[in-house]
């Protein structure tokens, strides 16, 4: 006991064995296992995690679902997306949801464990993929036509930390070149996940007024 | 006539068109008797035999209510005209050779149009003029032998037959075609789009195993470790092969009838994708980068020099990463590896002994499009090059 408490979604069950005995064995509390997501999202609000490792292609609703709902639980499950295929706009998608983390299911053992270490922190755990994705969606937003003026923007420091990041620099080496600390390029990454985060869901309440769903 | 192909389509979406047109012959014919009917009735007096005439209606409606029930084969086609061609001829034992002489319409008037246009929609247009035809030939006879005359308005009904035959049959034919092609079409759809996610989903787990073979095989070592590596290799070369496939359909005009590189437009993400590896990581947009077909494959080319460049002069398990990025006004691709790097001086050393390749083939190709190559390099932090290309 006393292990941090982990849920692994994924349809697969090779992988969710292989995935759960790694966990267990680095002393995780592995609370469940689902192959569904609708499972997932029921277990889930009566184990209640604290991490989730998710596959984003699952036979029922979609890994991003999952996200979202995970993500909405109270306190948040942290969501560390692991998958198969690089699924782009699913990733991006998920990480939209309320994603911390992404991971290719190919990465050694050691880096997965590493991953799950980092999302228990509440850490954002990138891929150099992810980071390009990322950046592609914040130029995205800015050029559509007319920008909004909520959209959420980067600062220059956090554009140079993402190109960095994407160009497959650790945090380490970044903090390095550009002087700055572990932390604070940590918090950068962080940074530039959270406001899409928070983009996503102030446009799903938007939507939900304008259609007249927040209301009974 | 209407394939079996076509038909389990038209009764799933309703009527096709070719019930719509057979829909609106039964209407014709009935039409046509009631005016027929009619116009016997008004003349029912004058006739030389005026329950021959009523004889003739009962059979012209009987058949109509037969013909809207039967649309029948080719046999059903015969009686159609036969019994047009009766009722038609037994104009002469009813009216007087005076009337008809005058000019009167024959007791069937436009009735006899109905399985012409029957015909017509059974065999197309050439079918619709035999059968025209057929029911011209008595109606000229009865007019010239029993009759003597020969009228404008006999001519007239021989056009308008005729011509009956050729349009519908003609018209009739077409929509039917389009219809038909269009359900092949949406078929060929619906298989291809079903064929695209079983293809999908069975990557996705072959996928899968190969990443936990690595996975595992890594973990275990010795044969294990070799069986892992293989498999990892296999796992990325799969990746990348999808991504393509996937990729590979860029929205965008192609001219017809031109060249190789017409002035269509290309994905660069798909472009690149083949250079990802165990070794090549990419990251890029989400959404597709598009450029002229020449200009990416430019790019790609220079890209594929620069990995070239760092297979030839880095130590092997050397990684490299290529981010591909798009600000709207220009695209910027950068290749960086984790290799010794390159000492300064080196490359314009290199350069200026003849020895081309990083500046030939990378910074040539580049210049060509009108863009730029940065090289930032010292030893021990690898080398970086960023490819910018203005759209």
């Amino acid at each position: 006991m006393g292990g941090v408490r982990v849920m692994v979604v994924d349809d697969h069950p090779m992988w969710r064995d292989a995935v759960a005995r790694d966990l267990a064995e680095a002393g995780y509390d592995v609370v469940a296992a689902c192959g569904e997501g609708r499972q997932a999202v029921r277990v889930a609000a009566a184990v209640r995690p604290e991490v989730a490792v998710v596959d984003l292609r699952l036979p029922d609703i979609s890994g991003v679902e999952v996200t979202r709902a995970l993500a909405a639980l109270d306190p948040p499950a942290r969501v560390l997306v692991l998958s198969a295929s690089g699924e782009q706009e699913d990733v991006l998608e998920a990480v939209k949801a309320g994603a911390t983390g992404y991971l290719v299911k190919s990465a050694a053992r050691a880096e997965f464990l590493d991953a799950v270490a980092r999302t228990v922190q509440g850490d954002a755990v990138f891929t150099p993929g992810l980071a390009g994705l990322v950046l592609g969606e914040y130029r995205r937003l800015a050029a559509v036509p007319a920008p909004a003026p909520d959209a959420p923007r980067l600062t220059d420091r956090e554009t140079e930390i993402l190109r960095l990041v994407a160009k497959g620099l650790t945090y380490r080496q970044i903090a390095e070149r550009l002087v700055l600390s572990h932390r604070t390029v940590q918090n950068h990454v962080q940074n530039t996940l959270g406001k899409l985060h928070l983009h996503n869901r102030v446009q799903l309440v938007r939507y939900a007024i304008e259609k007249g769903l927040d209301t009974p | 006539m209407s394939t079996p192909a076509a038909r389990p389509w038209a009764r799933r979406t309703g009527p096709g068109v070719e019930a719509v047109l057979w829909r609106a012959t039964a209407v014709f014919r009935a039409v046509s008797c009631a005016y027929a009917g009619a116009l016997i009735a008004n003349g029912y007096g004058e006739y030389r035999y005026p329950l021959g005439g009523l004889a003739v209606f009962a059979v012209m409606a009987a058949w109509t209510v037969v013909a809207a029930r039967v649309r029948g084969g080719r046999l059903f086609g015969v009686a159609d005209v036969a019994v047009a061609v009766a009722c038609l001829l037994a104009t002469g034992l009813v009216e007087t050779r005076e009337h008809l002489a005058d000019g009167r319409p024959n007791l069937t008037v436009s009735w006899v149009a109905a399985p012409v246009m029957a015909w017509a929609l059974r065999g197309g247009a050439r079918r619709g003029v035999a059968a025209a035809l057929a029911v011209a030939v008595p109606d000229v006879a009865l007019r010239a032998l029993y009759a003597e005359v020969f009228s404008q308005t006999t001519f007239n009904g021989v056009v308008l037959l005729l011509m009956v035959g050729v349009i519908v049959g003609y018209l009739g034919r077409l929509a039917i075609d389009a219809e038909l092609r269009m359900a092949r079409a949406v078929a060929l759809e619906t298989a291809t789009r079903e064929r695209e996610r079983l293809a999908r989903d069975l990557h996705d787990s072959v996928l899968q195993v190969l990443a936990l073979v690595r996975r595992r095989g890594g973990e275990l070592g010795g044969e294990a470790a070799e069986l892992g590596r293989l498999a990892g290799e296999q796992e990325a070369a799969l990746r990348a092969l999808i991504s393509a496939e996937v990729l590979a359909v860029v929205p965008g005009p192609r001219l017809p009838g031109s060249g190789d590189d017409d002035g269509g437009t290309a994905d660069l993400r798909a472009l690149l994708r083949p250079y990802a590896s165990a070794s090549v990581q990419l990251a890029t947009p989400a959404t597709p980068v598009v450029l002229a077909r020449a200009v990416a494959r430019e790019l790609a080319a220079a890209v594929g020099a620069a990995l070239d460049n760092v297979a030839a002069h880095c130590p092997p398990g050397t990684r490299v990463w290529v981010l591909l990025e798009d600000d709207g006004a220009a695209v910027t691709v950068s290749v960086r590896d984790d290799g010794p790097g390159i000492a300064p001086g080196r490359l314009v050393e290199a350069e200026r002994a003849g020895r081309l390749g990083l500046a030939q083939s990378v910074r040539g190709r580049v210049r060509d499009l009108g863009g730029t190559v940065e090289i930032v390099s010292a030893p021990g932090q690898g080398t970086e090059l960023e490819l910018t290309v203005p759209r």
